[in-house]
């Protein structure tokens, strides 16, 4: 069983949504890898690496892309002076460490490459590297984290469920109101009128997802707003910049979404 | 000469009486793009569709010149019920357009807040209270329309006693809408406020709309897209009912549209489809009769043939599938049965001369893109050499570093490719109707079912091509076109040439029987392709909500068993309620119905790059 070490550097903010944290944790000294789902922006990066540093483990993160082998992760000879030199892969390095391994946007690696996974999210805990023939025998502190964004319009790239069955999951989502106001305030340093307006607005665009916009509004894009606003900007073109461009690129869908941005900072 | 002189006074009057700023106007038209989506932003049910009001007489006081001119009894106000959102077709209250069309978004909004039960007046108070307090920005707009409004209202100075205590509660709720109002007691209606819901929306009989399900009528034709969006008011009965109307959920099935059912008793004898519904317009209300014919819709069509006899070979007894109430919230199982067969009438046959050099052309289009598809770089050992990863690799090596087994070859892996594609194609009377020069939809839907075919077969994915409608749950009609064993032949295209449209669109159950055959294929990608042109409906209760949440069900089941399901129509309207069906991003509006064939093809080879 795993106990903390004392946080050698304060932990980036992160605003509890629920007992997320604490089932973290708790996954952690199980020594059982966790799978986290979440729309995009929604704080799943800014979670892991809270609890990496609350845990002081060091935080080693992968954004997967189609084109990553199971070289890219594990390790690979690469050709020195006449000479060949093996380097560890991120995984590999985390291993060793006794880190915490974040696989962001898992389900964009080939099925192939995180078929490697395998051995290390089973009770065995272990990495094969066949090219050095090592057999790596993972820490009780390395943690295996993946997440990716269950939306419908990524139908087609899902995981395999053989690899999905290996995870405990947790699913996140944009954060209620009064949390989002809190991360909004503490990230930016808005003014509360302003941070509840735009947490109201979110409200209201988020209701149009699946029908008007592919995408929910994300804390990310909110967190933008907040900041123009900061930097003196006007509401009303900081939520356009931050908000309604990078959600649409249909001029009818944009009129829409400003009239919408209106009912809470009107145009002047 | 008196004719002319009358004529011109009657101009002169009307314009002198009517109460607006015709300069000003705004058209709906001009914010009906954006409307669904601002309605649904402000919490409105997804479900709901734009439709514009005619007027409703509303009796207040009016103004001598205009009981002269014979005008101003009709105001447009905005209001919804359970099926759709209703906005005045033209705004011009303001002498400011830009405040006309915020009285729109204002509309919209109130609309779209939910308010506790109360009389006409505090609901709206109550919904423009709770509109005020959660929008800052709305709630700005609120006081430029209310300013500019109340200049407008009657003095209640010099009105009669009871009217002046409704005027003076009016403007009170209206100044400081967070404080309740007592509404008094009176016969006289007020002076409408335009800044408010309809306080009795139209009602339709309840009873005659129970008996008006079992009436058989096929889908009619429609009026042009313009005049499409205008819900004709029904005939009211019920006086009562009036008083508490506003936010009143009515039964689904009450409501008529003119492009549903709308049956009209007319008293003269009418062919011209303009001349009714100019007559409709100014008529103001419809009386809804049992047995007058749909003048939208002049298709003959006799139900009381017993259908097996008369057409289609079936295939079997037939298979019982589920369908969802969304009034109970629940699956109803073995609700429909779904009933397989072959066009009447199939003879072997070859592609039409006409769709040959298009044809032609398809299928070169989707050989080249069959390799593409599925060739995939960066193996480390395959038939062909992948150049990119080849000079990556020699540079690296220049510069001292590089990769020990360099995956530098092109492979197309066994199995890879693995699509199935499901075309499933609304086969219902509607599709009988006219499209321009090409002739009808069906027409349309038959040569894009053989180029699409054509195209599909070329690219080597399998493919299943279907047709649907249906009579009543007991008997949905699956028209077996091309099963996904079968080869794609002469034989199948003269089933596909066979096609003919009948009878009603239960679409769910035709989406669940594809879903069924679709899960049986054994590819790692099943996309399931449907061709509509309209709403789904039925002669028993299935239509309006009830249709559309069943579609909507059954493409969730379809899209949690891991299937793609995507619609291509050729409904204008569409964009009303697919949306509600198959999400943003899963579907398209052929604008143009004649180029289906291309954009079916074009839409296929984007989704499989
Ligand atoms: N609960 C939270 N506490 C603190 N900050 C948060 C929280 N949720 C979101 N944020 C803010 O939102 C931003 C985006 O979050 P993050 O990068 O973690 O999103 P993500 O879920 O990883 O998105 P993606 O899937 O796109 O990688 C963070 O930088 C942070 O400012
Ligand atoms: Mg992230």
């Amino acid at each position: 069983m795993n106990a903390p070490a004392p946080a050698a550097v304060a932990a980036p903010f992160y605003q509890a949504q629920g007992d997320e944290c604490r089932l973290f944790e708790a996954a952690w000294q199980q020594q059982l890898p966790v799978l986290i789902k979440g729309p995009t922006g929604c704080g799943k990066t800014r979670f892991v690496a809270h609890m990496a540093a609350r845990l002081g483990l060091p935080l080693i993160t992968v954004s997967c892309h189609d084109d990553l082998s199971a070289a890219d992760l594990v390790g690979r000879h690469l050709i020195g002076d006449g000479q060949t030199v093996w380097c560890d892969g991120p995984l590999t390095r985390a291993l060793r460490q006794g880190g915490i391994c974040y696989l962001d946007e898992v389900v964009e690696a080939r099925k192939d490459t995180t078929v490697v996974l395998h051995p290390l999210t089973d009770d065995r805990r272990m990495l094969p590297i066949e090219r050095t023939g090592e057999l790596l025998e993972a820490p009780p502190s390395f943690m295996l984290v993946v997440s990716y964004n269950p939306g419908y319009q990524h139908v087609l790239k899902t995981l395999k469920p053989s690899t999905r069955q290996r995870f405990v999951a947790m699913s996140f989502d944009f954060p209620a109101p009064d949390v989002e106001l809190a991360v909004l305030m503490q990230e930016t340093g808005i003014a509360e009128s302003q941070a509840r307006q735009l947490v109201t607005l979110a409200g209201q665009l988020r209701r149009l997802t699946g029908y008007d916009l592919d995408e929910s509004v994300s804390t990310r894009l909110l967190v933008y707003a907040a900041k123009l606003m900061m930097s003196g900007m006007s509401p009303q073109q900081a939520c356009r910049t931050a908000l309604a461009e990078p959600l649409s690129d249909e001029a009818d869908t944009i009129a829409a979404l400003l009239a919408v941005i209106d009912t809470q900072f009107p145009a002047r | 000469m008196e004719d002319i002189v009358g004529g011109w006074w009657d101009r002169l009057v009307r314009r002198a009486a009517y109460r607006g700023y015709p300069a000003a106007v705004v058209e709906l038209e001009s914010i009906a793009g954006q409307a669904p989506l601002f309605f649904r932003a402000m919490g409105g049910d997804p479900a709901l569709v734009l439709r514009s009001t005619v007027g409703t007489e509303h009796g207040a006081r009016r103004r001598l010149i205009e009981r002269l001119a014979g005008t101003g009894t009709k105001v447009e106000l905005a209001w919804r019920d359970s099926q759709a959102f209703y906005l005045p077709d033209k705004l011009d209250l303001y002498p400011d357009p830009a405040l006309n069309r915020q009285l729109y978004f204002w509309l919209m909004a109130l609309a779209a807040t939910p308010v506790p039960p109360g009389d006409w007046l505090n609901r709206n108070r109550a919904a423009t209270a709770a509109c005020l307090a959660a929008m800052p920005g709305l709630a700005l707009v609120y006081q430029r329309l209310l300013t500019a409004l109340l200049p407008m209202r009657p003095d209640p100075a010099k009105l009669p006693e009871a009217e002046a205590a409704l005027e003076r509660a009016i403007q009170a709720a209206l100044r400081q809408p967070d404080i309740e109002q007592i509404l008094p007691a009176i016969a006289q209606p007020p002076l409408p406020v335009p800044l408010w819901l309809h306080p009795a929306p139209p009602l339709v009989d309840q009873a005659g709309a129970a008996a008006q399900h079992e009436a058989q009528n096929p889908q009619g034709k429609r009026p042009d897209q313009r005049s499409r969006r205008r819900r004709y008011r029904a005939q009211r009965v019920a006086q009562d009912e009036r008083k508490n109307g506003m936010l009143l959920v009515f039964r689904a099935e009450s409501l008529f549209t003119w492009d549903e059912y709308v049956k009209v008793n007319r008293h003269t004898e009418e062919d011209d489809d303009n001349n009714g519904e100019a007559a409709a317009e100014d008529m103001n209300r419809l009386s809804i009769a049992q047995d007058a014919h749909t003048k939208s819709s002049k298709l003959k069509f006799d139900l009381d043939l017993p259908a097996a006899a008369y057409d289609d070979s079936p295939l079997g007894p037939g298979l019982k599938l589920p369908e969802w109430n969304w009034k109970q919230q629940r699956l109803v199982e073995d609700h429909c049965i779904i009933k397989p067969m072959l066009p009447r009438d199939a003879h072997p046959a070859a592609l039409p001369d006409r769709l040959l050099p298009l044809a032609r052309r398809l299928r070169r289009q989707f050989q080249a893109l069959a390799p593409e598809r599925v060739r995939r770089s960066g193996e480390a050992s395959g038939p062909d050499i992948d150049i990119d990863r080849v000079i990556r690799f020699m540079s690296e090596r220049m510069s001292g570093v590089a990769i020990a087994e360099p995956a530098l070859y092109q492979a197309w892996p066994p199995g890879e490719r693995s699509l199935a594609c499901l075309t499933l194609a609304d086969l219902s009377l509607s599709t009988e109707s006219w499209v321009g020069e090409s002739g009808r939809v069906i027409d349309v839907i038959r040569d894009s079912l053989l180029l699409f075919a054509e195209a599909l077969s070329a690219s080597g994915d399998a493919f299943g091509l279907y047709g649907f409608s249906s009579i009543r749950r007991q008997e949905v009609r699956l028209q077996v076109l091309k099963d996904f064993a079968e080869r794609y032949d002469d034989n199948t295209r003269g089933r596909i040439i066979a096609i003919r449209p009948g009878y009603y669109t239960r679409m769910g159950a035709a989406i669940r029987q594809s879903s069924r055959i679709l899960l049986q294929q054994p590819a790692a990608r099943r996309l399931l392709l449907i061709i509509s042109d309209g709403k789904p409906n039925d002669l028993d209760h299935y239509e309006g909500r009830y249709g559309i949440e069943d579609t909507r069900q059954a493409i969730l089941e379809a899209r949690r068993d891991g299937l793609l399901p995507f619609c291509v129509t050729v409904d204008r309207e569409a964009g009303d309620y697919l949306p509600h069906l198959f999400g943003h991003r899963g579907y398209v509006v052929v604008q143009q119905a004649q180029t289906l064939p291309q954009v079916l093809t074009r839409l296929y080879a984007g989704f499989t790059r």
